[in-house]
C-alpha cells in the first residue's frame, strides 16, 4: 500500500533539516493562524473529537474526549503537558518526530493549548533524549522569535509559554500521573485515581497530558478537517499511525500507515521481511507491554479494536519481530527484567511481583525451572493485574501470560531439559 | 558551593515554573554535568536552595537512572539491554566492553575514564544494538565499532557517530 | 449524610468519609498498612482492597469516599484472593525474624497473615538481604529487611514534626527507607514512628528485647505528667519476679489533646520510676542525721511538731508549697488541710513564672508546652493560692528566712534547685519543721526534718487538668513500693494525729466534695470524667 504521508511528509523533502525556514517552506504554521483566528476553542475540541484521533502513546484514549474533560470556569490555570518520555521498548517514533520535525509538534502544542485554554505548556522529554531536547529548545526559540509562542500570538490575544523539561531516566514517568509527579520535582510515582489529571493534574490544576505523535496530528486536522482525518483507516482507529518496526526484519524503522494495514503487510512489505528467509516465530505489536502474537495473527489489521480482539493491544505501535532462532523464555526474562527495573515500588503487587516474575523466568532460562513454576507464574500474573495504582503491574503480567499461552512447550522444555535449548544465544 | 553565575542560572530555572520545586531535576542535571556526580554536599546545597529536606532531595535523586550519587568516569557509556537490542547482540557488546576495559557493567575503569551502565530501551530499536556515550547515540554497534570508539575516547574526543570505523 | 452497607451492616457517616473509617464505626476492621487517619493518603500497600458493588475493579477503602447506597464487601472471594496475594507478596522477602522481633505478638503482618494470608511459601528465590538493626537516632532502630515500605514513618516526619529526616531511596524492589548520610532521626517526636510502623522495622531502643506483648500484664490509661499538655498515654507494665516494671509508655488517641502522638520526652522520660535512686523509706531528722522510720512514726512526729508550732505561733506560722505536679485530688486535700483545717493562708504552687496564667505557651507548635508541670490549671482552678493576707512562694521563703514562718510543707518541688540565685537552703535551715514529699532525694530533702517518699504518676489514681481546662484521669499502673503512702493518706494521718478529720481521700469521694463547691468544677462527679477527659461547661477548651 502506498500511503500519502502526513506526519512524515517532511521526509520527502530533500535536505529538510526541520528548522523554522524549512518548516515554513513546507507549509508549516498555517494551521495555527487558522485555528486562532477562525475557530473558537470549543469548536476546535469538537473538531478533534469528530476526527476520531486517539492517543498515540499507548492507551489509545480519544483525544477530543480527554480535552473535553477539562472543567469550564475553574479558578485554577489549565496546563498542557506533552509526553515525550518515549520509553516503551520497541518504540522510537516520538524521538524521530522531535529530532527531525520539531515545529510540527510545537504547532500542535500551540493549537491544542488554545483549544483547552492553556497558557503554559510543558514538554516532558525523557532525559536520554539529550539531542532531542536541544532540537526542541532551538525550535521553541525560533517560534518565540517569530511570534508563534509568547504573548498575543499572531495578534490573536492568545498567549502561551512553552518550556522543555527533561526527565532523568525512569520509564514510569511515561505514565500520566508519574510524569506529573516528576514534573513537579518529585519521584515519578503515579497517583491514585481519581482524581484524574483533567480535574487535578499538574500543581493540582486541570491538566491534559498528550503524546508527541498525538499532538503532531493536530495541525493536520485543523488544515484538512476532521472528516479527512476520520477517513484515514478504520473508523474507530482513524488517522495515520507511526509504527516502529524493529527486531528480525530487513528494514527496521518508523512507518507511517493507516491502521488498516495488516501485520503481514507491515512486516513483510514495509519491514522487508525476515533476514535470511527465516520463519516468523513471534511478534509484539504494540511495545513490550502488549501480549505477543504469532504467525497465525498475520492478517490482523493494526487497529486498536482488532488487536484487542486478538488478545493484544495497539499500545505504542512498537512492533518487534522475532524469528525462529528466538528463545521465548529468554524474551520473557528480558521483558520481566525491564519491569522489575522500572517498577516505582509503591504498590506491593508490582514491587514484589515484578521481581518475583523476573527471578522465576531467569531461573527457568538458566535451567533451574520447576514444573510448578509455570502455573505459579500464571497465578502471579493474575495477582498483579487490575489491583494497583497504575498499570505497570498489568504491563508486566500480560506479556508473560501470552508467552505462556503460545509457547508453553518451550518453557516446559527448558524445565525438562534443565537448559535453554537455544543456549549460546547471546546470554549474559 | 556554586558560582554566582550558576546560582543565577538556577534562579532562572526556578522562575520558569509556577512552583519552584519543579526545577529540582533540571538543577540536579546541571549540578551533575558540572561536578560529574551528585555528592552529598551537592545534594545538601540543592536541598537548602529549594527549601527541601536533604532526605527529600536524596529520595528524588536516587529514583532516577541517569542521576549518579557516586562518582563516575569522565565518559558514561549506556548500553541498552532491552528487547530488540538484546535480540540483535547487546550482550555480545557488553561482554566485549567488559573484556576490553577489564570492568563489569555498573563499574568505572580504574583510571576514571569510562563508566559502563546497563540501561533499558533508549528508543533506538530501529538501529539496534544501540548505545549512548555522554548522551550521544551510537547505533548499529558492533564489537569493531566499539573498539574504534574506545580508541577515540582515549585520545580525549567524543567521535562523531557517523565516523566510527568498521574494518572491511 | 450518606448511608451505605458494609458486609450487610448499614452505616451512616458524614459525606467524604472513606470506607475504612465508615467500617470502623460499625466495628468492621478493614485490614490496612499504609493508611493512617493522621497522615496523608497514599494508597500504596493495597491491603485495604474491598469489593464495591457495580464497580468492576476492587477499590482501596482508604481512598474511596462513601456514597449513598453503596454496597461494600470486605470479604468476597475476590477480596480474599487479592488480599491473600498482597500478603504473599509481602512475605516473599520478609525475614523470618518473628522469634527475635519486638513486634511479634502484636504484629499486623502476623495477624493478617494468620487470618487472611497463605500458610506456606511458594517462593524458592533467595530473599533480598538488607541492613539490619541500624540505629537511626537516640530512640529508634531500623531493620530494612522487615520494612514493608508503607512509608508511614516517612510521611510522619514530613507532616507532623515537619523535619523530613526519612526518605525512600532508590525505586522498585530496590527501594529502601533511609536517612540522608550523616543525619540521624532525632526530632522531638521520633518515637511515634515506632507505633506507626506496622511491623518490626522500627523498634524502640529503650524497649528492645525487654518483653513479649503477653508479658505485659497491664495496659493502664493515664496522662503524661511532664508538661501542661497532658497527652493521653497507655502504660504497659511487665510482671517480673522481682516486681513490676513500667516498660513502655504509648500515646493514647485523644483528638482534642494529642491526636495520636506523644513527644519523645513523654514517651521515654517517665520510665525511671524503678530508678534505684528513688526514695523508698520515710525519714525523720531530729539532729544532724536522718533516721529511717515507719511511716506512722514519721507522721506522728510530724503531727507533734506541727502542733507545737501552731500552739506557739499560730497557724499563720505554717505554710505549704504544693507542686502543680500533684493531682487535683491531692491539691484539693492540700487546700482543705492547710487553709481550712489548719487555718493558714500561706498556700501556693507557683514556684516558676511559667505557672502564672497566660505565661504557659506552646513550645514547638505541636504538643510540647513550656510549663513542665501537668496540673497548673488544676491548681489554679482549685484555688491553691494564698488566702487573704497569705504569702506566695517567694513570700513564704522570705518569711522562713526571717523566722516568721516556722513550719513549711514542700510537696514535690525541689525549692533549692528552683531558686539557684536565692539562699533557699539557708531559709529552709531556719525552719522548726520542714516536711518534704519527693520522688527523689534532693538538696531540699537534705534540709528536711520529715522526708516522705512520694508516689510517681504511674502509681496514682487521680486527675490532672491540662492547659485547655480538660480534666483527665490517671490510673495507677504500678503498685507503689511497700513503704509508700499516698500524699492524701499522709495528710489524713497527720490530721488524725492532730485530732482532725480530713475526710475520705479516694478520688470518687474527693470529687463529691469538689463538686459541691463554687468554682469551675462545680457539679462534676468523678464518674463524669470519661477516658477522653472532661472540659467543664463554660471553660475555654483551649
Amino acid at each position: 500500500m502506498v500511503f500519502e504521508k502526513v506526519l512524515t511528509a517532511y521526509q520527502e523533502i530533500p535536505n529538510y533539516r526541520g528548522g523554522m525556514d524549512d518548516y515554513l517552506a513546507a507549509g508549516g504554521y498555517q494551521a495555527l493562524p487558522k485555528a486562532l483566528k477562525e475557530m473558537q476553542p470549543a469548536a476546535l475540541v469538537d473538531e478533534v473529537k469528530k476526527s476520531g484521533l486517539r492517543g498515540r502513546g499507548g492507551a489509545g484514549f480519544p483525544t477530543g474526549m480527554k480535552w473535553g474533560f477539562i472543567p469550564k470556569g475553574s479558578p485554577r490555570p489549565t496546563y498542557l503537558v506533552c509526553n515525550s518520555d518515549e520509553s516503551e521498548p520497541g518504540t522510537f517514533k516520538d524521538r524521530m518526530l522531535i529530532e527531525e520535525d520539531p515545529h510540527q509538534l510545537v504547532e500542535g502544542i500551540v493549537i491544542s493549548s488554545y483549544a483547552i485554554g492553556c497558557h503554559q505548556a510543558f514538554i516532558y522529554c525523557r532525559g536520554e533524549f539529550v539531542h532531542g531536547a536541544r532540537v526542541l529548545q532551538r525550535a521553541i526559540g525560533e517560534a518565540y522569535a517569530r511570534g508563534y509562542l509568547g504573548a498575543n500570538i499572531l495578534g490573536s490575544g492568545f498567549s502561551l509559554e512553552l518550556t522543555v523539561h527533561r526527565g532523568a531516566g525512569a520509564y514510569i514517568c511515561g505514565e500520566e500521573t508519574g510524569l506529573l509527579e516528576s514534573l513537579e520535582g518529585k519521584r515519578g510515582q503515579p497517583r491514585p485515581k481519581p482524581p484524574f489529571p483533567a480535574v487535578s493534574g499538574l500543581y493540582r490544576s486541570p491538566t491534559v497530558v498528550n503524546n508527541v505523535e498525538t499532538l503532531c496530528n493536530v495541525p493536520h486536522i485543523v488544515t484538512r478537517g476532521a472528516a479527512w482525518f476520520a477517513g484515514i483507516g478504520p473508523a474507530k482507529s482513524a488517522g495515520p499511525r507511526l509504527f516502529s518496526v524493529s527486531g528480525h526484519v530487513n528494514r527496521p524503522g518508523n512507518y507511517e500507515l493507516p491502521m488498516s494495514v495488516t501485520l503481514r503487510e507491515l512486516i513483510l512489505e514495509h519491514g522487508g521481511g525476515i533476514p535470511g528467509g527465516r520463519r516468523l516465530k513471534a511478534v509484539i505489536p504494540g511495545g513490550s507491554s502488549a501480549p505477543v502474537l504469532t504467525g497465525q495473527h498475520l492478517d490482523i489489521s493494526m487497529d486498536f479494536e482488532s488487536l484487542a480482539a486478538a488478545g493484544s493491544m495497539g499500545g505504542s505501535g512498537g512492533v518487534v519481530v522475532m524469528d525462529e532462532t528466538t528463545c521465548m523464555v529468554r524474551v520473557g526474562e528480558i521483558v520481566a527484567r525491564f519491569y522489575h527495573h522500572e517498577s516505582c515500588g509503591q504498590c506491593t503487587q508490582c514491587r514484589e511481583g515484578t521481581a518475583w516474575l523476573h527471578k522465576t523466568l531467569r531461573r527457568i532460562e538458566h535451567g533451574q525451572g520447576r514444573k510448578e513454576d509455570l502455573d505459579l507464574l500464571l497465578d502471579m500474573c493474575d495477582n498483579m493485574k487490575g489491583k494497583t495504582i497504575c498499570v505497570l503491574s498489568d504491563a508486566a503480567a500480560m506479556p508473560i501470560e501470552s508467552y505462556l499461552k503460545y509457547f508453553r512447550e518451550e518453557f516446559e522444555l527448558h524445565i525438562r531439559e534443565r537448559a535453554c535449548p537455544f543456549a549460546g544465544q547471546d546470554a549474559p | 558551593m556554586f558560582s554566582e553565575a550558576t546560582k543565577k542560572r538556577f534562579d532562572e530555572m526556578v522562575g520558569r515554573y509556577p512552583e519552584g520545586r519543579s526545577a529540582l531535576i533540571p538543577i540536579l542535571h546541571e549540578v551533575q554535568a558540572e561536578a560529574g556526580h551528585l555528592s552529598p554536599e551537592a545534594v545538601e546545597w540543592v536541598a537548602a536552595y529549594l527549601g527541601l529536606s536533604r532526605a527529600d532531595v536524596m529520595s528524588v535523586a536516587s529514583f532516577y537512572d541517569m542521576l549518579e550519587l557516586e562518582p563516575v568516569g569522565r565518559h558514561m557509556i549506556y548500553v541498552c539491554q532491552n528487547l530488540t537490542c538484546a535480540l540483535l547482540g547487546a550482550e555480545r557488546l557488553i561482554r566485549h566492553l567488559e573484556q576490553r576495559l577489564g570492568i563489569r557493567m555498573g563499574e568505572t575503569t580504574p583510571d576514571g575514564l569510562i563508566s559502563l551502565k546497563r540501561m533499558e530501551c533508549l528508543a533506538s530499536c530501529g538501529t539496534a544494538p544501540a548505545i549512548q556515550v555522554d548522551g550521544i547515540y551510537y547505533e548499529r554497534m558492533t564489537p569493531e565499532k566499539l573498539d574504534d570508539l574506545l580508541l577515540k575516547l582515549r585520545t580525549g574526543s567524543l567521535p562523531d557517530p557517523r565516523t566510527l570505523d568498521t574494518p572491511a | 449524610m450518606p448511608t451505605l452497607k458494609i458486609d450487610g451492616v448499614e452505616v451512616t457517616v458524614p459525606a467524604g468519609t472513606n470506607i475504612i473509617e465508615a467500617a470502623k464505626r460499625v466495628g468492621i476492621e478493614v485490614p490496612h498498612y499504609c493508611y493512617h487517619p493522621g497522615l496523608s493518603v497514599v494508597g500504596q500497600c493495597r491491603m485495604c482492597q474491598v469489593d464495591v458493588e457495580k464497580t468492576p475493579k476492587l477499590a482501596i477503602a482508604c481512598n474511596t469516599p462513601v456514597a449513598e447506597g453503596m454496597v461494600v464487601s470486605t470479604n468476597s472471594p475476590k477480596v480474599e484472593k487479592a488480599r491473600r496475594a498482597v500478603l504473599e507478596f509481602y512475605l516473599l522477602n520478609h525475614p523470618l525474624d518473628c522469634p527475635i522481633c519486638d513486634r511479634g505478638g502484636e504484629c499486623p503482618l502476623q495477624d493478617y497473615t494468620m487470618k487472611y494470608g497463605p500458610g506456606e511459601s511458594r517462593s524458592v528465590e533467595e530473599k533480598v538481604h538488607r541492613v539490619k538493626h541500624r540505629v537511626l537516632g537516640p530512640h529508634v532502630v531500623f531493620d530494612a529487611e522487615r520494612c514493608i515500605l508503607c512509608t508511614r514513618c516517612v510521611r510522619f516526619c514530613q507532616e507532623v514534626p515537619k523535619t523530613g529526616e526519612l526518605g525512600v531511596f532508590s525505586r522498585g524492589e530496590r527501594s529502601e527507607i533511609s536517612l540522608f548520610p550523616g543525619c540521624d532521626l532525632n526530632n522531638a517526636y521520633s518515637g511515634n514512628v515506632i507505633d506507626l510502623c506496622p511491623v518490626g522495622a522500627l523498634t524502640s531502643r529503650e524497649y528492645r528485647f525487654q518483653a513479649r506483648p503477653w508479658d505485659l500484664v497491664r495496659h493502664t490509661e493515664s496522662v503524661c505528667p511532664l508538661c501542661s499538655n497532658g497527652c493521653n498515654v497507655t502504660l504497659d507494665v511487665r510482671h517480673r519476679q522481682q516486681g513490676e516494671q513500667l516498660l513502655r509508655i504509648r500515646p493514647r488517641e485523644n483528638q482534642a489533646v494529642n491526636r495520636w502522638w506523644i513527644c519523645d520526652e513523654g514517651r521515654f522520660g517517665s520510665l525511671n520510676l524503678a530508678d534505684p535512686g528513688r526514695l523508698h523509706q520515710p525519714t525523720w531528722r531530729a539532729g544532724a542525721a536522718p533516721a529511717t522510720m515507719e511511716h506512722a512514726d514519721v507522721l506522728l512526729r510530724t503531727a507533734r511538731a506541727l502542733r507545737q508550732v501552731t500552739e506557739a505561733f499560730g497557724p499563720e506560722a505554717v505554710g505549704c508549697i504544693a507542686s502543680s505536679r500533684l493531682t487535683n485530688e491531692e491539691l484539693f486535700l492540700v487546700v482543705r488541710f492547710f487553709r481550712e483545717i489548719l487555718g493558714t493562708p500561706h498556700v501556693d504552687f507557683r514556684v516558676r513564672p511559667i505557672q502564672f496564667p497566660d505565661a504557659d505557651a506552646s513550645e514547638d507548635g505541636l504538643l510540647r508546652r513550656t510549663d513542665k508541670t501537668a496540673n497548673s490549671r488544676g491548681a489554679r482552678d482549685l484555688g491553691v493560692v494564698p488566702g487573704p493576707g497569705g504569702q506566695d512562694v517567694a513570700g513564704m521563703l522570705e518569711a522562713a528566712a526571717q523566722g516568721r514562718l516556722k513550719a513549711l510543707f514542700v510537696l514535690e518541688e525541689d525549692l533549692v534547685s528552683a531558686f539557684p540565685d536565692r539562699p533557699v537552703a539557708t531559709a529552709l535551715g531556719r525552719l522548726d519543721l520542714l516536711v518534704v514529699s519527693s520522688l527523689f532525694p534532693s538538696a531540699t530533702t537534705a534540709a528536711a526534718h520529715a522526708v516522705l517518699p512520694a508516689l510517681g504518676f504511674a502509681e496514682k489514681e487521680g486527675s490532672f487538668t491540662n492547659f485547655q481546662g480538660r480534666i483527665q484521669k490517671l490510673h495507677p499502673a504500678l503498685t507503689p513500693p511497700v513503704a509508700s503512702r499516698s500524699l492524701a493518706e499522709a495528710l489524713a494521718e497527720i490530721g488524725f494525729d492532730l485530732g482532725r478529720d480530713l475526710g475520705a481521700v479516694d478520688p470518687e469521694q474527693v470529687w463529691a466534695r469538689i463538686g459541691e463547691r463554687a468554682g469551675p468544677y462545680r457539679g462534676i462527679a468523678w464518674k463524669d470524667i470519661g477516658p477522653e477527659g472532661l472540659v467543664p461547661e463554660g471553660q475555654s477548651g483551649n
